[in-house]
């Protein structure tokens, strides 16, 4: 590595040690080492200029509007539907309230396109009512966070568009469908982890409601169900864009929330609209910087240096696809998964594409891996808010979630070695 | 102590700044929302697809990310590693804290107000006009010196609280 790389690193690690919000240490890291590449006026305005044509696309718009949709969601009665839906699928299982959650918060995360969101919806009613069952609160916070985190793989999801625009402009739709496979299989290893450790430590069935109320509970969660049917339904029959559906979305729940369920009033909704534009902005200025420190770094030449590196160490396929995983299992634990995607991308997308990986499959399996890092101490988004709806600590968290983590790299595992798991849907489609 | 009470009324300014960026983000993101859907809804049903919306929402997406995100400095809404800092005993941990925000504040200096402002002030240079709705760029990108001001103004109000609270023991 050449020295201006070099500082970028250390100002950046120093800036994160001393607790610099990562945007910011991203941005600074990228402006002082402008400063040492190109004059001190360019330097700036180089940078002012990437921040901000970095957030000038129509794609991201999705963005925003998915967030807000799920805020719709989560106070606007549609988390308590999903919750009653779930318990009647999988409730009469040994330790049913540990599936009934992974289910809720997957239901929640595809639906609303947000982890941080379906982590305090689902959690907050369900982390008190497992625990009202004797379920060990740390246990319930762990599959509230990891069962969320999946709905990220599964779309609509806002990581992925994000990646798509670092990408280059690998098809949103596409890599929605690519998620579906991934992602439900994913969900389905947490019940089966959630389940051994509930029939070892003989958690209680949360009895599965009779037919009649049954059907009711389906009956009720149509509505909110069949946001996901509109929205995905219109992408990949190529009817709306991403954009556009995420714009549909936010319309469809502010009809339920408000005057069909009535649990959103008018006058809630600036609180809402703020909550949410604070939300989309914290995303927006990490895409702001990130766009920029990735714009210093191929000016430095380093993912052509890096790819050549990668290639002279070895040239089987198997051990730099573990290598690129593991960098990437160990970034995700203290970077947010939107600079990691915006600043790997560009750096390792050239050498899958060496590698024969296709796009589509790069993506899906650097997301899923750096969700893995969103559950991981010391930084990440999911952690930070399931622990404060649990009201419990990080350490105490991290224990219960090692089986979790397990099972989450033994998936990652599968979809980074078979690609036909990411790539057979969307082949099925025609994309 | 007259140092308390410039404190104090530093942050009661900063208050009134908060609440005022408040309101201007809720009628951003509102007027986005309208917007977007009005695309839509003129795509599919007028089936007269407009063209100045999807470039207007690509500038609100702008001011809403970059205006919101001096919002967030206020908020403390921003990720960020507390790690290492809260290990620290009171004293040494203040002089970090006020060192992180030093950060802040010489990168909105230096990339947003500074940075920013050069942006600016070279497109209106090149009369960089938008395709669609026929604005100058040069005010879209007005947002980024606006921000850095807000953020400065947000993290020196921190520094200040931080120096003004007595350290515990």
């Amino acid at each position: 590595m050449d020295a201006p790389v070099v500082l970028l690193v250390v100002t950046f690690l120093a800036c994160l040690a001393i607790g610099v919000p990562i945007a910011v240490s991203i941005g600074a890291a990228t402006a002082v080492t402008m400063l040492v590449t190109i004059p001190l006026e360019p330097a700036v305005t180089t940078t002012a200029l990437r921040m901000a044509t970095g957030i000038d696309s129509f794609a991201l718009l999705a963005i925003p509007f998915f967030i807000l949709s799920g805020r719709l969601i989560a106070e606007g009665g549609m988390a308590q539907r999903l919750i009653d839906f779930a318990k009647v699928l999988v409730g009469g299982f040994a330790g049913g309230l540990a599936y009934v959650n992974v289910l809720a918060s997957m239901f929640f995360g595809t639906i609303s396109g947000s982890a941080v969101a379906a982590t305090s919806a689902v959690g907050g009613f369900m982390i008190p009512a497992m625990e009202d069952e004797g379920y060990e609160r740390e246990y319930s916070v762990a599959v509230t966070m990891t069962g969320s985190a999946t709905g990220l793989i599964i779309p609509p999801s806002n990581i992925l568009i994000v990646y798509s625009l670092a990408s280059g402009g690998v098809s949103i739709a596409a890599l929605f469908v690519a998620g579906y496979v991934p992602g439900i299989l994913l969900g389905l290893a947490l019940m089966l982890v959630g389940a051994v450790i509930a029939k070892r430590r003989r958690y209680p069935v949360a009895g599965r409601p009779g037919l009649a109320e049954g059907f009711r509970a389906f009956l009720r969660a149509i509505p909110s169900l069949l946001l996901i049917v509109i929205v995905m339904g219109g992408i990949i029959a190529g009817i709306f864009t991403a954009t556009e559906a995420s714009a549909v979305a936010v319309v469809y729940s502010l009809i339920l929330a408000v005057p069909v369920y009535r649990e959103v009033r008018v006058s809630d909704l600036p609180q809402i609209l703020l909550k949410s534009a604070e939300t989309t902005a914290i995303v927006m200025f990490l895409i702001a910087t990130s766009t920029a420190l990735a714009w210093i770094l191929s000016y430095e030449n380093l993912p052509q240096d890096l790819a050549a590196f990668l290639l002279s160490l070895t040239d089987s396929r198997v051990l730099i696809l573990l290598l690129i995983n593991l960098l990437f299992l160990v970034v995700g634990t203290f970077m947010d998964i939107t600079p990691a995607v915006l600043i790997f991308t560009p750096i390792f997308l050239p050498v899958a594409h060496e590698l024969d990986i296709s796009s589509l499959h790069f993506g899906i399996m650097m997301v899923l891996n750096l969700c893995i890092g969103l559950c991981t101490p010391p930084v990440g988004s999911i952690l930070f808010v399931g622990c404060g709806i649990g009201r419990t600590t990080v350490a105490r968290t991290t224990r219960a979630l090692l089986p979790f983590y397990a099972v989450m790299v033994l998936v990652l595992l599968l979809v980074v070695y078979l690609p036909w798991l990411t790539e057979a849907l969307p082949r099925l489609l025609g994309y | 102590m007259p140092a308390n009470g410039f404190v104090a009324l530093l942050t009661l300014v900063v208050d009134r700044v908060e609440r005022t960026l408040a309101w201007l983000l809720v009628l951003l993101m509102g007027v986005m929302v309208v917007d977007v859907t009005w695309q839509v809804v003129s795509r599919f049903l007028l089936r007269a697809p407009s063209s100045f919306t999807e470039e207007l929402a690509g500038f609100l997406l702008i001011w809403v990310g970059i205006l919101g995100a001096a919002y967030g400095f206020r908020t403390r809404a921003h990720l960020g590693i507390d790690l290492l800092v809260s290990r620290l005993r009171s004293g040494a941990r203040r002089a970090v804290t006020i060192l992180a925000h030093t950060v802040v504040v010489l990168f909105a200096l230096s990339v947003m107000v500074i940075g920013g402002t050069l942006l600016v002030r070279l497109a209106f240079q090149l009369d960089q006009i938008s395709a669609a709705m026929g604005i100058r760029v040069g005010f879209v990108y007005l947002v980024l010196p606006l921000s850095g001001v807000l953020i400065t103004l947000f993290s020196i109000e921190s520094i200040a609280r931080a120096i003004a609270v007595p350290v515990e023991r």
